[in-house]
This record gives structure tokens, C-alpha cells and sequence, in this order.
């Protein structure tokens, strides 16, 4: 673990019922990893209609890992060199599959060791970063439209992106379209707290076992979704 | 107890239903309206019997006759719908019929961005008798109302198929063609169908296509 970088992370991620009732695995999944880059968090959602829906969602936080660590040795700044490389590196390790069989969702949050906070997402779910001044909803925020229309990995579609200094006071939340869909957006910013009042202070193991059990039993009825969280947050932000 | 049911919906996501139904004088004749009143009631039933579901179907019913588009029933779930029959008289106002589920669909306070796409169904038998052209590129232009399924039927042959395949805007699905009661009935049960796979399935956004001159094939 490398300890230049002052942000934290903290998640989980759920088999939804219908999943479970189906036998069938998990089709989220996310990782956090801190190293000279800095920290990153990454969520993906495998499509549910995709033959090889898991793969592509483990896959999606593998090529951004591999994406991040290969932009940051080559020294470039901009985040627009950083996004090119991940769906290349994407379809590399689900071959021999295609794109369309293992489509996925990918939601990322850098904290970069050179000072700039990089939040960027392809397909639904939501991303957002808090601060004292509120909630900035960087992907998700449903203004229009409706649920389950997303874009993915596989499709080429083109990635949102936002750049931030780092201040030491944001966190930002990522979550695929399962726990996106059913919170209510008057709420958000009290939730974000809620994740930060009592999940924060937690030691790891317990924190992980807790918020797989809260997100187990989401409250929502007939929901049927995958569901994965994670929250990245500067330490002081994070405890405070 | 978790506190997280302070920050989530607390009803199941929402796949509407619109039902734009002719009630025009001519729909009095051979008992159309009361076959489409025993269709409507059943299906009502159908969806309100569906549980387990991953949406809940909420149906709204947006006559057009006399009294011009008139909300019928607002949107509401299905098994809370206390059906009243409709009655048939006046001219065939579907532009403001068109308006009016526009309206509802791109209103977000009556459909939530975390509902389904909704299903419009629009049933007549005969020529509009209003501006309907405005209204419709209107819907076909709005951007929520744009992406919903459309489910068109035309009864007898005074229908205008031409408009009603305007409507659907798509070669996946075509007009369905309804010259007896029997025919008015098993469209609503096809309708039905479709709306039900879809609350059942892994993506209700996805939308079952039957191909509806094949009906006869079908055991509902």
C-alpha cells in the first residue's frame, strides 16, 4: 500500500434476488487499489441480457486499473489520453468474446497522486462527488428518461468525465443502476452522510460484512438488481 | 433497523400503461364499446393480479369522444383501479388525445425517471376529427413520450390505418386489424401479454414483439 495518497475507500457489492433465486453469480463488480497512481475505486454492472455479462464487469475494473497504471508511468495529464486506452484494453481481456457479449457498465474514481480528483463513467448507475458546498451529480442524476437505458463497454459510446483539484473535504459515491434506481434523489446528500456517519469508523472487515448485509436486505420492494457501492473519500474527510 | 429505508423508494419501479381509447358516437355501433369495456376490465384484472413482479403496472385511461381527451382513470397501479365503464358518443378528437398522454408521460411528477418505459395503446375505428398530425410528430419528438412501446388497433374498416401506422412509427410491429369482438378481445389479451413478460423479465425496457396478425396462434 502506498502512502502518498490520502484517500480512502471503502465498498460492496451484492447478488441481487433475482440472481440468487437463478443460482446465478454476481454480475456487478468493483475494486479499489491504492499505488503510485494514487487511489482508485471502480464499479461495473454487466449487462444482464450478455452471454458473458460477469466477465465484462471484472474485466471493466481490471482494464481501468491496467489504463490508469500505464497512463500514469507514461506521465501524461490529460484524462482524455487516460479514457482512450480503457475499451482497448477492455475487449483485450474478454477475448476471445466479443464486446457485445460481456457489454458492461464502468463507473471510476481517481484521487491522482498529481493532485487532480478524476471521475468518469460510461452507462447508468451514478457517480457524484460532496462537498461542503452539496452534491454534484457528475453521472445519474435522472432528469430525464427512464430507468434502464444505459450505455456500456462494447458499444463504444464515449465516456463522461469530470476533472477536480483535489481539496481534501470531497468524497464521492459510485454505484451501479440497482442501487441508483431505488434511492431517492431529495435524499442523496443525507445518505452520503449516512455511509460516512456509520460506515466510516468501522475496522474493514466489519464495515464489508455490514454493508453487503444493508445492501442484502435493501428495502425496496421487488427488487430484483445486482447492487454495488463504494465510497472514496480524502482521510479527513472520511472521519470527520 | 436500517436506516437506509430512509433514502429509497418505497414502492416497487413503475411501468406504465396508457390506454387512448376512442369513445366516439360510432364506437356505440355492434357493441364495440361494450367489448372494449369488458377487454379493458379484464386486462385491468390481469395486471392487478400480477405479482412478484420486478414493476409494478400502473394503467391510466385517456378517452377521446364528446367531451374531447378526458383523463378517464389517472395513472395508478392496476390493483387499485375501480373501473367504470365507458360510453360511446361525439366526434374522434386523437390529436388531443395524443396531447394529452404526451403531457402525462413527460410530466415527471405523474412518471418517475425510475419507471419503466411506459406502453401507450391507442384503439379506434375511425378517421380523427382534429388536428392530429402537430400532436403526433409532438409525441414521436418528445423526449420521454418517444420512447415508448406503442400498441396501435384499428376496429372495422372505417379505421384509419394509415394514421394509426404513423402512430407506431415502426416496421417491427404493424396495426392490428379488429372486424369482430372476438378480435377487439384477444388484441387487449396480446397487449396484456406483452406488458406482463415485460414486468417479469430481466429488463422490462425490453419489449416483447409478437407479430399481432398472428394472434390466432396464440393460446392466452
Amino acid at each position: 500500500m502506498s502512502s502518498r495518497s490520502p484517500y480512502e475507500y471503502f465498498g460492496a457489492s451484492v447478488a441481487g434476488p433475482r440472481h440468487r433465486a437463478e443460482g446465478r453469480p454476481n454480475e456487478d463488480s468493483w475494486l479499489g487499489i491504492r499505488g503510485a497512481f494514487g487511489t482508485l475505486v471502480v464499479v461495473s454492472d454487466g449487462m444482464g441480457s450478455k452471454r458473458d455479462a460477469r466477465r465484462g464487469a471484472q474485466m471493466a475494473c481490471r482494464a481501468v486499473l491496467d489504463a490508469v497504471r500505464a497512463w500514469h508511468k507514461a506521465g501524461s495529464s490529460s484524462v482524455d489520453m487516460l479514457l482512450v486506452r480503457i475499451e482497448p484494453l477492455w475487449l483485450a481481456l474478454v477475448a476471445p468474446a466479443t464486446g457485445r457479449d460481456c457489454a458492461a457498465t464502468c463507473l471510476f474514481a481517481l484521487a491522482h497522486s498529481r493532485g487532480q480528483l478524476h471521475v468518469a463513467a460510461i452507462g447508468d448507475g451514478f457517480a457524484l462527488r460532496r462537498t461542503s458546498r452539496g452534491v454534484e451529480w457528475i453521472v445519474g442524476e435522472r432528469k430525464g428518461g427512464f430507468a434502464n437505458e444505459t450505455d456500456a463497454l462494447g458499444y463504444s459510446a464515449l465516456w463522461t468525465s469530470r476533472s477536480f483539484p483535489i481539496d481534501g473535504e470531497a468524497v464521492v459515491v459510485l454505484a451501479t443502476d440497482g442501487v441508483a434506481d431505488d434511492l431517492l434523489p431529495e435524499r442523496i446528500e443525507a445518505f452520503v452522510q449516512w455511509l460516512l456517519d456509520d460506515f466510516a469508523g468501522m475496522a474493514p472487515a466489519e464495515r464489508w460484512r455490514t454493508l453487503q448485509r444493508e445492501l442484502r436486505n435493501w428495502p425496496t420492494p421487488h427488487h430484483t438488481d445486482d447492487k454495488t457501492l463504494v465510497v472514496l473519500a480524502e482521510r479527513r474527510a472520511m472521519h470527520a | 433497523m436500517s436506516k437506509l429505508k430512509e433514502f429509497t423508494a418505497s414502492s416497487a419501479r413503475p411501468l406504465p400503461v396508457l390506454l387512448l381509447a376512442d369513445v366516439s358516437g360510432s364506437m356505440s355501433t355492434n357493441g364495440k364499446i361494450d367489448t372494449m369495456n369488458d377487454a379493458v376490465e379484464e386486462m385491468l384484472e390481469s395486471f392487478g393480479a400480477e405479482d412478484n413482479t420486478r414493476a409494478e403496472i400502473h394503467v391510466s385511461v385517456i378517452t377521446f369522444g364528446k367531451e374531447g381527451a378526458k383523463v378517464h382513470h389517472p395513472l395508478a397501479p392496476a390493483s387499485e383501479v375501480r373501473w367504470s365503464r365507458m360510453t360511446a358518443a361525439g366526434g374522434t378528437p386523437m390529436g388531443a388525445a395524443l396531447d394529452a398522454a404526451t403531457s402525462m408521460i413527460e410530466d415527471r411528477a405523474q412518471i418517475p425517471s425510475r419507471a419503466y418505459r411506459p406502453t401507450i395503446i391507442l384503439v379506434s375505428d375511425g378517421q380523427p376529427t382534429d388536428e392530429w398530425q402537430t400532436p403526433l410528430k409532438r409525441l414521436l419528438d418528445a423526449e420521454r413520450a418517444s420512447k415508448a412501446a406503442r400498441f396501435a388497433m384499428g376496429i372495422g374498416d372505417d379505421a384509419d390505418t394509415a394514421m394509426l401506422a404513423a402512430f407506431l412509427a415502426t416496421a417491427e410491429v404493424r396495426v392490428y386489424r379488429a372486424h369482430e369482438a372476438r378480435q377487439i378481445k384477444q388484441f387487449f389479451r396480446w397487449v396484456t401479454m406483452s406488458v406482463t413478460q415485460r414486468s417479469r423479465s430481466a429488463n422490462p425496457d425490453s419489449v416483447i414483439a409478437v407479430e399481432p396478425t398472428n394472434l390466432d396462434d396464440f393460446d392466452f
